[in-house]
């Protein structure tokens, strides 16, 4: 008990808490919102720390994927009336192709070469969404038609039930990235992480193990990217295939949170969605100085903490450890 | 007479209009030492990248066991039963000794077995004491015998040690070298090695291979090429070489 405790104490209270939160916030859907929206995007940055913690595969282009899975799933819903659950599987099967096709494409390159091409990726499916109007309604965006409550048709009358499948969500991927961060596939990953030529003379294919990563942070940045577009009934090209919006802020939760960890993206998620909240509502009379605030406490945090919040986790154990001894 | 495990024949590595390696051609029998010398930028490193798959050579052919392996991957190369170590330390900095070989080691076995092989080596190059060690903390000899315990890990037919003993005092140098000497005698396994020092050349290798230019001036028995004109010259300049001769 004390082992299992110590060795997995920050992920049993962040259940705890995760399973607590609705009972507590019961009355407020604003408060339950927030935290879907920060468990959606936990769970979106769990998939950008699958490749990119784990194989150091820095993306800039993620929000590619959530925007195949949003764009796939809606247009099955609208023009067939294909339940959206169903949409879900399809959005990351097409995600899942894309990602392949990306991976074997961008094989050769690395660091920031590699960052550029993934952002030139989401770019130009940004550019197809916006210009193929008579398919994806083009600016304009689309919108879910609304249902009432309709489980089948994965909408809800309050945001409980949007908050219990998001959990669901990040639960799924924390347990991909789980079983991959450890055992044999965990030490092939860190071997090609801290040196990849290193790794590939050692014995380890990195070629396969990289393109199963992105294939399975592809498959599941595509749910992510269903759910949330079932979740706020409306999308555009820009919002869904956006830089800063999508790509940069599930790369930035991870790195605040803790890069290659499984509670960083969780954390960074329940940092980042709540400030960025938090200083809309506070300075949301000045145009621009919400951003700014926003900005500046994440320039703070980076600053003051550049390994990210799991290493307060860290220090706090080492506190206690210095405390008991 | 039993067939070379490694045949080399007309190398050529080019970057763009630089010849790194040109006509490059050696044989190795199985348990063989052989040593690699040569000016800086002779192509040394560049030969074992060439053989190990890290670069793709530009002609010739790689014969490994009687197989074709030039253009093939690392992990196959690897797999097949050759690798190298690196010139500047190339050990996975974040990892313990241990979790190094380990890593290598799940080439062939699962991870319990392979915690037990990368055990058992670090208990054969007297590394055991440091399993747990981060390799951050470890002082040159270690990192070194590290390396040699990670190339080990992979089950090597022909192991490439590329300067393992740069930076090491004469009493290290012994003991690498001893340790080396145990592995081909105990394992069979054959081992190329560029090295500077020249008395650890002279004391570990059977055969000796000199580059200069991307291309092999001399090859032979280690005393004799030391003493050949044309690798003096290389060495030391055109005056020394014509004085030698």
């Amino acid at each position: 008990m004390k082992t299992l405790l110590r060795r997995h104490g920050l992920a049993l209270l962040c259940a705890a808490l995760a399973i607590c939160l609705p009972l507590c916030m019961e009355d407020s859907d604003y408060a339950m919102r927030i935290a879907t929206m920060a468990l959606i995007f936990a769970a979106a940055s769990q998939c950008w720390n699958l490749s990119g913690g784990l194989a150091n595969q820095i993306s800039l282009g993620h929000a590619a994927f959530f925007g195949i899975g949003a764009y796939t799933s809606t247009l099955l819903y609208i023009h067939l009336e294909v339940s959206p659950w169903l949409g879900l599987v399809a959005g990351g099967m097409l995600a899942a192709v894309a990602a392949a096709m990306l991976s074997v494409i961008l094989s050769r390159l690395k660091g920031h070469y590699y960052a550029l091409a993934t952002l030139a990726f989401a770019e130009v499916l940004r550019v197809v969404a916006n210009s193929w109007s008579s398919v994806t309604g083009g600016p304009i965006g689309l919108t879910i038609p609304f249902k009432g409550d309709a489980p089948l048709a994965f909408q809800f009358s309050s945001p409980a039930g949007y908050y219990w499948i998001s959990l669901g969500l990040l639960a799924l991927c924390s347990l991909v990235f789980h079983r991959l961060a450890s055992g044999a596939s965990g030490y092939r990953l860190r071997a090609i992480r801290e040196n990849e030529v290193a790794a590939e003379v050692s014995g380890i294919d990195t070629f396969r193990l990289k393109l199963r990563l992105n294939v399975l942070s592809g498959a599941l940045m595509a749910m992510c990217g269903t759910v949330y577009a079932q979740f706020i009934y409306f999308f555009d090209p820009d919002s869904i295939f956006s830089l800063s919006g999508i790509s940069v802020k599930v790369a930035m939760m991870s790195i605040i949170g803790g890069l290659g960890t499984l509670p960083g993206p969780i954390l960074g998620a329940f940092f980042l969605v709540p400030l960025e909240e938090l200083s809309t509502s506070f300075f949301s009379d000045t145009a621009g100085l919400a951003q700014c605030v926003f900005g500046i406490v994440l320039i703070a945090a980076i600053l003051i903490q550049p390994r990210g919040l799991m290493a307060v986790w860290g220090l706090r154990h080492r506190f206690m450890k210095g405390a008991r001894t | 007479m039993t067939e070379p495990l490694l045949s080399v024949h007309e190398l050529d590595v080019r970057f763009g209009g630089l010849a790194a390696l040109s006509g490059v051609g050696f044989h190795m029998r199985a348990g063989e030492i052989l040593g690699i010398v040569g000016p800086n930028g002779a192509g040394k490193t560049t030969l074992f990248n060439a053989l190990v798959g890290v670069q793709r050579p530009t002609a010739g052919s790689i014969l490994f066991q009687g197989r074709g392996i030039s253009g093939l991957k690392p992990h196959v190369i690897a797999r097949l039963g050759m690798t190298k170590t690196f010139q500047n330390s190339a050990l996975f900095p974040e990892m313990s000794v241990l979790e190094n070989v380990c890593t290598a080691a799940l080439l062939h076995h699962r991870l319990a077995a392979a915690k037990k092989k990368a055990y058992g080596i670090l208990e054969r190059l007297e590394l055991f004491d440091i399993a747990g060690e981060d390799v951050a903390n470890l002082t040159f000899p270690q990192k070194a015998l590290t390396e040699l315990a990670r190339a080990m890990a992979t089950d090597p037919k022909i192991l490439l040690l590329d300067e393992v003993m740069a930076a090491l005092s004469h009493e290290e140098m012994d003991g690498v070298i001893a340790v080396i000497r145990r592995l081909r005698e105990d394992d069979g396994i054959g081992f190329i090695v560029i090295e500077h020092h020249m008395r650890a050349i002279l004391s570990l290798c059977d055969r000796l291979l000199v580059l200069s230019f991307g291309q092999v001036i001399a090859e032979g028995d280690p005393g004799e090429v030391v003493r050949h004109p044309d690798v003096i010259k290389a060495y030391l300049g055109d005056s020394a070489g014509a004085g030698h001769a």
